[in-house]
This record gives structure tokens, sequence and C-alpha cells, in this order.
């Protein structure tokens, strides 16, 4: 099945009540003639029943009908449909039911008598407000969905790990005093204790990720020397990577190129990143973080020898608790929430984020911020390094 | 000559609950054997033919252990093997609910982690104790 080169969108349609029939005559020329579907109705029961089917973009009701009378239209349309925009058509002598009408919960009035373009307008505004409002309650399902998404792997993430140590110390609690149970406890305990740390981590990134959507996170913009960031950063995950042999090198940019942003943010990125690329990488293997400025900006990148990541995955990588699944990346600690941080920070300081991966041999983090303008500040100006936080993804 | 341990299969992605469950087992007379994912699991499990097998539900994939079980009652020399699930994502979850229902999943048992040691114990041996009529109430 094919389809047509030109597929539209179906045209907004309109829901006109008026017990008057030429008001009703004029209303569904001068709309369709914009191209809007009209449909319209003699009296508010009708009207309602249309309204229930026809599930129209926007309803235009006189005030004053016999039978149910407007402001019931309104607000049993509103009932059904709390979004609902409704406009209301008064005579000059109504105006005070018209305002009666707005608290009543219309979008906009207006009086009789009114030309073709004064109808389109406020048409077209009542339309404009119908798609904000759908575009709204759309974001909420959305949002709902995500927290619910959130909470179950959450609450799997920290189960996980509470059900193992749970198990360690329960088996433990069983087996016989002897000399290999002694080796035994020691191991088990060093264990109990890193999957607890893990725990901490994942509700740490939890706080972190939501100070920064809630926008609590201190955000400043001032100055920033991310040459010494990064090389504080690294001191402080030099206990993470030499177990695996893992090189960490520093490429700084020149003297005085400064960063314009949050001093705490750029912490939390660029650790983030860094300890991704340890994470990910292969015993022995390197992570190399340089600065450099490009094009008036400055670009922080941070690569690794590491896994890699297939195309199929860079979509996503930045999705809450996004990980990559394969051979080789399985049993890694972390809830992945560190890119997602990664990606909020990276839109809150005004920048771009890029990644560039090639699967085996390692992938490469391209971060362009704002500079601070030209000029080295004088010592004062200078944002000290802030202390060091456990951000980490 | 020395009668062999009954063979038990544990598939689960978290190391460490393998490693505990493995020695709690292996001092109640088991042989314990591992599989981090579904797909080793049904290898392994082709391979050993164990008399049972514990099966995590929520590995790398979300539904893996539910994928692995269809696979073991469609597979002639598996689909009699008594299967345990041992899972977390239980009952909580607003979003994935399992009902432990055996029509709906095809497993034998179900345990909520932590494990209850003492329940697991009682269940392999009743298991384990009549292959035949283990394997008789294993059929769904």
């Amino acid at each position: 099945m094919s389809s047509s080169p030109a597929q539209t969108v179906p045209a907004p349609s309109i829901v006109v009540i008026d017990d008057d029939p030429a008001m009703r005559l004029s209303c569904r020329k001068i709309l369709a003639k914009s191209g809007y579907r009209v449909e319209s109705f003699e009296d508010g029961a009708s009207g309602l029943e249309g309204v229930e089917r026809l599930k129209p973009d926007l309803v235009i009701v006189d005030l004053k009908m016999p039978g149910i009378s407007g402001l019931e239209v309104i607000s049993r349309v509103l009932e059904a449909d709390p979004s609902a925009v409704i406009v209301v058509i008064t005579g000059y002598a109504t105006i005070d039911t018209a305002v009666e009408a707005m608290k009543a919960g219309a979008y906009d009035f207006l009086p009789k008598p009114f030309s073709p373009d004064e109808l389109r307008i406020i048409v077209q505004r009542g339309l404009e407000r119908r798609r904000l409002m759908l575009e709204a309650r759309r974001q909420e399902l959305e949002r709902e969905l995500l927290r619910r998404r959130f909470v179950t792997f959450v609450s799997h993430q920290l189960q996980t790990p509470l059900a193992a140590v749970h198990q360690y110390l329960n088996v433990l609690r069983q087996l016989e005093d002897d000399s290999e149970g002694a080796a035994r406890r020691r191991e088990w305990y060093e264990r109990c204790l890193k999957r607890v740390e893990e725990m901490l981590a994942l509700i740490r990134n939890w706080l972190t990720l939501s100070a920064i959507e809630g926008q609590c996170l201190a955000q400043q913009r001032v100055p920033v020397d991310l040459n010494s960031i990064v090389a504080s950063v690294l001191e402080e995950c030099r206990a993470l990577a030499e177990p695996e042999g893992i090189r960490l090198e520093a490429r700084p940019a020149p003297e005085g190129c400064l960063c314009l942003g949050d001093p705490v943010c750029l912490r939390v990125l660029v650790e983030n990143l860094v300890s991704n690329a340890i994470k990910y990488n292969r015993p022995g293997g390197r992570v190399e973080v340089a600065v450099q400025p490009v094009d008036g900006e400055l670009e922080l990148s941070v690569s690794d020898t590491g896994l890699g990541i297939p195309k199929q995955y860079q979509p996503f990588l930045f999705d809450e608790f996004f990980r990559v699944r394969q051979p080789g990346a399985a049993g890694k600690p972390g809830a992945g929430l560190g890119l997602a941080i990664v990606k909020r920070i990276v839109a809150e300081l005004g920048g771009r984020i890029e990644v560039s991966s090639e699967p085996g041999q390692g992938s490469t983090f391209r971060v362009r911020l704002p500079a601070a303008p030209s000029g080295v500040p004088e010592e004062k100006d200078r944002v000290v390094c802030p202390a060091q936080n456990s951000h980490r993804g | 000559m020395s009668s062999a341990r009954p063979k038990i299969l544990i598939v689960d992605d978290d190391a460490d609950f393998r490693e505990s469950l493995a020695v709690f087992l292996e001092s109640h007379g088991y042989a314990v054997l591992h599989a981090p994912d579904s797909e080793q699991g049904l290898l392994r499990a082709r391979l050993e033919r164990p008399a049972l097998i514990l099966m995590d539900l929520m590995m790398s994939e979300r539904t893996e252990g539910c994928f692995a079980i269809q696979q073991i009652r469609r597979s002639p020399e598996l689909q009699n093997i008594p299967v345990f699930v041992v899972s977390s994502l239980y009952d909580k979850a607003p979003d994935f609910r399992i009902p432990p229902d055996r029509a709906w999943l095809g497993h034998d048992e179900f345990f909520p982690k932590p494990v209850d040691l003492e329940r697991l114990l009682e269940a392999i041996r009743r298991y384990l104790a009549g292959a035949g009529a283990a394997q008789a109430e294993a059929q769904p």
C-alpha cells in the first residue's frame, strides 16, 4: 500500500450550536471557506449529542437559546472534555452573560453582529489553543508513562542488590564455621559492601537527576576552569581505573580558556563521562580527556578504548536507564542514569553533545560548551574547583 | 561408586545471587550449574539435563526468563524438567505484574526475591523425591 504524496492531517472540525438558521448558515459558509469541517445544530440537546459524536476541535454556541441554555451546554461539554475549546456568540445586550460564560470555562466570546474576519480570527486563536492543550495532555501522559517505567525499573534496580545481600547474609548465617567458611565469610562481606555501594550510587543519581530537573542544582553562569575540573576528576577516578590497569590521560586546553557555566554541573558532567569511559573500557585500556577551543566554544572530549557502542543503540544512549546489552557489558553496576544526567546538564549549560563509536575499538563523547569571554580573568574572578561530590552515574 | 548428586541449574544474571545460592544448595547435597543468561542456560540444560532449573525472569532483557521457559516447554528433551521462577519482579511493579499462574508462565513454583531458603529447599526435595511423580506433576 503506497501512501499518497501529499498526506494531510484532517482539517479541524467545528460544531456550531445556534437556534437561528441564518446564523448557522453563515457560520458554515464562512468557516468552510477557510477549509474547516463544520456541522451545525439547532439546539442544545442535539448540539451536545453532536459534540459527543464528532469530538470537534472547537465548539461555537449561542448563549441565548430556548431549551438547554448556552451556559448549560458549556458546562456539559467541559464535563466530558475539560480541554474543550468553546466560543460563545452573544447579543450586545447579553455581555454580562458572556463574562459569566468565560467564568464557566468558555475560551472567548463574539458579540453579534460580527464580520467574517472576526469569526475567522477568533476561531483561529481557539484552534491554536486546542492544539496546545492536546499537546499538554499528551506530554502529561508521556510523563506518567515515564514515571511508571521509572518506578518499576528503580524498584528492580534496588531490589536486585538487596536480594543479593540478603541471600549472602542468610546463607552465611547457616553455614558451618570452619576455615573455609572464614575465608568465604570475608569475601562475601566485601561483595555485600559493593552491592550496598551500588544502591547508594543509584539513589544519589536519582537525586541528582531530579535536582537537575527541578532546577535545584546550583546554577550559575560564571567563568570556570574546565582544565582543573578535569584534573581533579581524573585524580578522583584513579582508584576506579587502577584495578583494571586503565590509563587516564588529560589534554588540557591552553591557559586562559575558560568555560561559561555552572561549576557544580560541569563537575558532575565530567565525572559521569569519565566514570563511564572507565567502566566500559577493556583491561589495560586508556581514557583520554581533552579540552580545546573550537569555533569560539570549548570542546570537551572523553574517549575510551572500550567495547564501543553498536550503531543501533546510539539513538537510545542518553535515555534514562538505557544500558547497552552486549556480551562483555553484562554485570556492570550502574542504573544507566549517568548519560541521562549528562544530557540534562549539557542542555542546561546551553551546549551540545555527540558520540562517535566503533564497536570493538572504543567511543568518544564530544561536548560543546559556551566559552567565557576571552582574556585571562583576574585570579579573584576564577572559580575555585568545586569540592568533590559523588554525583557519579 | 558414589551416588551422583542431583544437578540444579541456576539461570540468573546476578553473579552474587548465583554464588550464595550455589553454596547453600551444595551444602545440602546438590550439584549446582550456573548460567548468566537464558541462552547459556538453555545450552547447559540441553548438555547436562539438570533435575531442576531455577530461572530468573528479568535478566539483561526484561522478559528473558519468560521466553526461556517457553523454549524449555517446547523442547522435548527439556519439557519435563521442573522450573522454579525466582524473581524480584512481582506484585509491586505498577506495569509488569506476573500472575504466578502456571498456565500463563509454564513454571512449577514461584519464589519472590529475597528467597525463602527453607521453602525452596522443601520444594526442591518434594519435586526431586519421586522423579516420575514430579514429572507427572510438572505437566501443564
